[in-house]
């Protein structure tokens, strides 16, 4: 397999930064406090009946050094703040948990029941009794460093971001550029935002593209921005959720689920701020564990959305954009992650089995941006072939929505800013191998699920940029190069200009043979990112093949400045060494 | 302004019963002391009674409130654009809350506003309050003219707009300034109750 079909495995996946994320797995179980049912007859203290709800269920970030904004540990913190808890635990507003009580059961729900929040009003209305000593349950008790233990690697953001001291929510992304300096397996990321009361979620892209450098004005500056796109390798995408929201702790991987980490991977932080009343310096740290089982299992990421449909009148209050995808394959859903911007009001899965009967995936009927989550099944959520899954986002751009950015509301169509809008649903899903009756070599379900995708999100919008881009990747992994060649023409129609797309579609013209061609559209590439190590190779190889020795040993030269130990480059020159060109080792070094 | 009398009647004579069996109780600090904001030396202090003439608006603050904390940029800019005309106050209603406390709160969040504890929560009912941030209006007989929000940066707790898009307390300063009577009546603030406070 030469260099040019990997490069060609550059895939795109448009994740929305905002959000994709992990709800935690919390290592100590919250088990529900299960109080009497607050009755007028009966006594509520906060030793017997309160502090188990409030360590349970609030404690976890309400303690010093995590998110809350005060810490709700004892007798005399809880009663300080007495109503305002009563407040809002009987609107809901507190504990944040977006999703409604339904059949599937979350990982970590943080939700109370009905009887608690009962039993918090009857605590005040009765005037905050403390009770006797011998009913408080053990405070509980937390780690200030690590949650994880030590971790293998400790990267720290080069540059602080400062938080103005007022304002409406900042969203910035700072670039982890090469944390490691060998290939490792990861099972664990631990995010230290910074000071965690500011930081509303905060959420990990694994960028091995340097898609993120790219957006920085100054190495290591970060840069602002809601959503990003980065490029990634179709054959192991990174399907992995790896998700900060306050309160959670880390998430470790299950063995067989772990992500590869190369020396040229970089990490991208994407964060959602809210502003205190004074400046704030953020400077974010990350801690990651290791582990020596490798990935045996290989999860990927459904995205359904229909941004096209996104076009919202100014005043309307119930939106409707839908898009329902129907999988090619049997797939374990285990977590999902609905995303809208400010205007989303009521956000529904569904699942509808071939047989007609539905099942709610996630609903959200009280939609609100800043406590996003990522969702983990409690119990994997086993889906055959042929089942549809259903998106039902409402949206209200009226001025009954109080988080409307726009005052008067105006027209809002989708974007990846703040005040545009998006109708993405994320589901992460283990793909069934090798279904009964089918070989094993055409079996890959990852494959048949993202061409699956690709052409259905082609279906939705004929101008879908990365579906385009995305459904020439996997052709050309399929080995139909002209097919690959006509996507990715499609994706430059769309976007001219962008070097990832020319140095995809010089491969497939490389890989078709016509090499003229080829060379026009990789040297387009090169020219427009000189440090683009792919575009050199693939260029060198077209310029090869054409007997441009000369060349050709000048392209791998270029590819091997940005990345010294690119194999594949080396060996090509090496190569025409031994043919007797002008040998190049002495001007690249080793 | 429409504010029911009878109402602030109860509310001192209440006060007043309070601080008499406290009085008692411990019989050693002056009555003056107890019946009055202090400033942030011990004294006590009625801002109500400085600044003749001009606005007075008391805006109700709570270190640990994040919802009060998120305005002080905007309280420090609309009490330097009034500089002159209002004078502002921060009235800390806690009793918990130590001078040297509220010091570092003003520096950390940049305020540069005389600030008065109010342990015996007397500006506090003067002024009808219940919620940190919660700003109170006072023309210059010291009438209260309005109490209430801000703005509406919030709507409710956890649900904050991108921007205000209503003004409550630059409109009453403006009103009261050039006045008019404010047609509006209290717009309730959204914050951390008072009540809660020790």
């Amino acid at each position: 397999m030469t260099r040019a079909s990997q490069a060609l495995s550059g895939f795109i996946a448009l994740l929305a930064l905002a959000s994709v994320g992990f709800a935690a797995r919390h290592a100590t179980s919250r088990r529900q406090a299960n109080p009497q049912p607050a009755t007028a007859a009966r006594e509520v203290t906060f030793n017997r009946d309160v502090a188990p709800i409030v360590f349970h269920n609030c404690a976890l970030c309400h303690h010093p050094g995590e998110a809350g904004p005060f810490p709700l540990l004892t007798y005399a913190d809880v009663k300080s703040h007495a109503r305002q808890i009563a407040f809002v635990t009987d609107k809901r507003i507190m504990p944040p948990w977006l999703p409604d009580p339904g059949e599937l059961k979350f990982t970590d729900e943080l939700r109370l029941s009905d009887e608690q929040i009962a039993t918090l009003q009857a605590w005040v209305d009765q005037g905050m009794l403390e009770g006797s000593a011998a009913d408080l349950p053990a405070k509980p008790t937390f780690s200030a460093g690590w949650q994880l233990g030590k971790p293998d690697v400790i990267v720290r953001a080069e540059k602080p971001y400062v938080l103005p001291a007022s304002g409406s929510d900042s969203y910035w992304n700072f670039v982890f550029r090469n944390p490691v300096n060998r290939s490792h397996w990861l099972k664990a990321i631990e995010i230290r935002p910074g000071d965690k009361r500011l930081v509303h979620h905060a959420n990990i892209l694994v960028d091995r593209e340097e898609s993120g450098r790219r957006l920085e004005k100054e190495p290591g500056a970060g840069f602002g921005g809601m959503e990003l796109i980065i490029e990634s390798e179709a054959f192991d995408p990174d399907s992995h959720f790896l998700f900060w929201k306050p309160g959670s702790p880390p998430y470790v991987e299950p063995d067989g689920m772990a992500l590869r980490l190369e020396k040229n991977t970089d990490l991208v932080l994407n964060t959602h701020f809210q502003p205190s009343g004074k400046p704030e310096p953020i400077q974010p740290t990350l801690g990651l564990y290791f582990t020596d089982k490798p990935a045996t299992l290989h999860p990927i990421l459904i995205q359904l959305d229909n941004d096209r449909l996104l076009d919202i009148p100014p005043g309307e209050k119930n939106f409707l954009v839908s898009d329902d995808f129907t999988l090619p394959v049997d797939a374990t859903i285990l977590a999902i992650y609905p995303h809208a911007h400010y205007l989303g009001k009521d956000l529904l899965a569904l699942a509808t089995f071939p047989d007609g009967t539905k099942k709610t995936l996630i609903h959200i009927s009280h939609w609100d941006l800043n406590w996003q989550a990522v969702y983990r099944y409690a119990q994997p959520v086993k889906l055959v072939s042929g089942t549809t899954i259903v998106m039902r986002y409402v949206y209200d751009n009226s001025r009954d929505n109080s988080a409307n950015p726009n005052d008067p509301p105006k027209r809002v169509v989708a974007g990846n800013r703040a005040s545009d809008e998006m109708a993405h649903l994320w589901l992460q899903v283990l793909p069934v191998s090798n279904t009964a009756g089918e070989p094993a070599s055409s079996a890959d379900p990852r494959i048949k699920l993202e061409e699956a995708l690709a052409r259905h999100h082609i279906e939705n919008n004929a101008d879908d940029f990365e579906a385009h881009y995305n459904l020439g990747a996997m052709l050309h992994m399929r080995g139909e190069t002209r097919n690959a060649a006509a996507q990715f023409a499609e994706a430059q129609r769309l976007r001219p200009g962008d070097a990832t797309v020319e140095n995809a579609l010089g491969g497939a013209l490389l890989a078709m043979g016509q090499l003229s061609a080829a060379i026009e559209q990789l040297s387009a590439a090169a020219k427009a990112r000189p440090d683009y190590f792919d575009a050199h190779y693939n260029l060198g190889l077209a310029l090869e093949k054409l007997g441009r020795k000369p060349e050709a040993i000048a392209e791998y030269q270029a590819a091997l400045k940005p990345r010294p130990d690119f194999t594949a480059a080396r060996n090509a020159l090496s190569r025409l060494a031994a043919t007797g060109a002008q040998n190049p080792s002495a001007s690249v070094g080793h | 302004m429409g504010r029911p009398w009878h109402t602030f009647r109860v509310g001192r004579l209440l006060l007043i019963a309070i601080v008499a069996a406290w009085l008692v109780s411990s019989g050693s600090l002056s009555r003056s002391a107890q019946n009055s904001a202090l400033d942030l030396e011990g004294n006590p202090a009625d801002p109500l009674k400085m600044a003749a003439g001009r606005v007075v608006v008391l805006v109700f603050v709570r270190t640990d409130c994040p919802i009060s904390n998120r305005y002080a940029p905007t309280v420090q800019r609309l009490s330097a654009a009034h500089a002159g005309k209002a004078v502002f106050w921060l009235v800390y209603p806690s009793k918990a809350e130590s001078a040297e406390s509220i010091r570092k709160h003003e520096r950390e969040f940049g305020y540069k506003l005389p600030a008065l504890r109010d342990p015996q929560r007397v500006l506090v009912k003067e002024s009808q309050v219940q919620i940190t941030p919660e700003v109170a209006v006072f023309d210059a007989a010291r009438r209260l003219v309005y109490h209430g929000r801000i703005d509406n940066l919030y709507e409710d707790i956890g649900r904050a707009r991108s921007a205000a898009t209503t003004h409550e307390l630059e409109d009453a300063i403006a009103a009261t300034l050039s006045g008019r009577t404010l047609s509006a009546g209290t717009a309730p603030a959204v914050g951390c109750y008072i009540s809660d406070l020790e």
